[in-house]
């Protein structure tokens, strides 16, 4: 796949922390994303990887440490050295860079499938009405969705709303996407559409992203990296056939086994 | 007793004030809709002082009673030099005592918008406002449209409150007729019909745009 992972990271988690009430659901993350590289985390429900990709796309708020965007400080600005808590301009600015797919695909069910994916080109980008049409058309065609334009949400399968939602995310062109359990909420028999589409985007796409996933043999097929998380931290990382195929550590291990069980027990 | 002639022969006057009536019910629900979606945005403001406020004064003015209220601005205000004619006086009573009630109507509309179009709308870049306007309004009227209808009927069967404030609406109206002529009898009697005849359509009406807004939305709130 993608082997332009060089330079500067694009995204730098440092010392990251995050705790709900009493609950540390992530205890000093330290992780970085090169331009491009397609990162694919796995782990136990609970590990803290949805938590992680949701601060980086500032819906969640890390307790302690700093995230950096393409060199610039996402949830903090740097005043005479000391670091200050960034205002809302600030945090949109940062932002812009960084687009997400969730996991119960959020469209807006009050629009048509072409608006879903031109009101942000208009209300965000300020692209005039033509030519965020021009470019949700496209998009709608990559995802194979370009006759669905005037459906409502509500009128389409699950997978189809996902891909919808990809090609929301996408017409951004943001630097790094963010995948969340994209297929976790689909029945069965659409996981695939979905994937394929997300194989696609990876192969053209020159941009980022970090893929939270249950789908082991996807996640080994795309990605050019694979986390294991586990308990809030960390466990390991490294190419696929590594993380895969020799597990440095027990709890990646079992891990995998206990995956691979129940996939064959389905 | 009863007389059809002079029943009949009064109607144009009542008429006549029905639309003082009928105005002042629609200027007090624009008034009660504005207020109350402001309420409602401060109620949710991140600036605690502001939320203390708003929801002090919001009870403050659900638990007193509306004539009181009316009394207030209209007798009261202009020792503070604002002198309000009674038609302003009374709408202006009658949005501010509705708006307390149009919040919770608002807060339940918008409550019900799920998590996840927040989100979306924060993952697209959208500014806070354009989140507002965009995405969670559009979705948060349309289900609460008969709630919405519901208060209006309400608030055009509580004008003639306003008759306490000289507003010479329907009943005023009636209560002169009546004072003049002796005919009580017909003249309210006519009041009741006009009533009736205009706020029995409405409230089927709304239950219509209810029954259509739960085919489109699944269920209402």
């Amino acid at each position: 796949m993608n082997e332009h992972v060089a330079g500067e990271p694009l995204v730098k988690y440092r010392n990251i922390g995050k705790r709900f009430g009493a609950t540390e659901v992530l205890s000093d993350i330290n992780f970085d994303i090169y331009p491009g590289e397609k990162v694919a985390m796995i782990g136990p429900s609970g590990s803290g990887k949805t938590t992680l990709a949701r601060m980086l796309m500032t819906l969640e708020k890390p307790s302690k440490g700093t995230i950096e965007v393409g060199g610039e400080l996402l949830w903090h600005r740097n005043v005479n050295g000391r670091l200050m808590e960034a205002n809302a301009s600030h945090l949109r600015k940062v932002r812009g860079q960084i687009g997400m797919v969730f996991q119960h695909f959020n469209l807006f069910p009050h629009m048509t499938i072409l608006r879903n994916i031109m009101e942000a080109q208009v209300h965000v980008l300020g692209r005039t009405k033509q030519e965020a049409k021009e470019q949700a058309v496209k998009l709608l065609e990559k995802v194979g969705l370009a006759d669905k334009c005037n459906a409502y949400p509500a009128q389409l399968s699950g997978g189809q709303q996902q891909r919808v939602a990809m090609a929301r995310a996408l017409v951004m062109k943001p630097k790094i996407m963010l995948f969340d359990e994209v297929t976790s909420a689909l029945d069965p028999e659409l996981v695939g559409e979905v994937l394929e589409v997300i194989r696609e985007i990876a192969e053209e796409e020159e941009m980022a992203m970090l893929l939270i996933t249950h789908e082991m043999a996807f996640a080994r097929d795309i990605a050019d990296r694979v986390v294991f998380m586990a308990e809030g931290q960390i466990i390991e990382q490294g190419p696929p056939k590594q993380i895969f195929n020799q597990p440095k550590h027990q709890r990646t291990m079992n891990f995998l086994s206990r995956f691979s069980a129940q996939s064959q027990s389905v | 007793m009863w007389s059809w002639d002079f029943a009949i022969s009064i109607l144009p006057q009542l008429l006549q004030a029905m639309i003082v009536t009928i105005e002042a019910t629609i200027v007090g629900f624009v008034i009660a809709a504005l207020l109350g979606l402001l309420w409602t945005l401060c109620k949710r403001s991140p600036f605690t002082p502001l939320r203390i406020a708003v929801n002090a004064f919001v009870e403050f003015i659900k638990s007193t009673p509306l004539l009181v209220q009316l009394y207030f601005i209209f007798f009261v205000f202009p020792a503070f030099g604002v002198s309000l004619s009674p038609f302003l006086a009374g709408v202006l009573g009658l949005g501010l005592h509705y708006s307390t009630y149009l919040t919770e109507v608002f807060r339940t509309g918008i409550d019900a918008i799920p998590k996840g179009q927040w989100e979306a709308g924060s993952a697209l870049n959208f500014s806070r406002v354009k989140i507002w306007t965009q995405i969670i309004m559009p979705q948060a009227i349309p289900p609460i449209i008969p709630m919405l209808g519901n208060y209006f009927i309400v608030m055009f069967k509580e004008t003639p409150l306003l008759s306490a404030i000289s507003l010479v609406e329907m009943v005023q109206t009636a209560q002169m007729i009546g004072s003049a002529s002796f005919r009580y009898v017909e003249a309210f009697t006519d009041v009741g019909i006009i009533f009736l005849v205009l706020s029995y359509p409405a409230s089927l009406i709304v239950g219509v745009i209810n029954k259509r807004i739960k085919q489109r939305f699944g269920q209402s709130i």
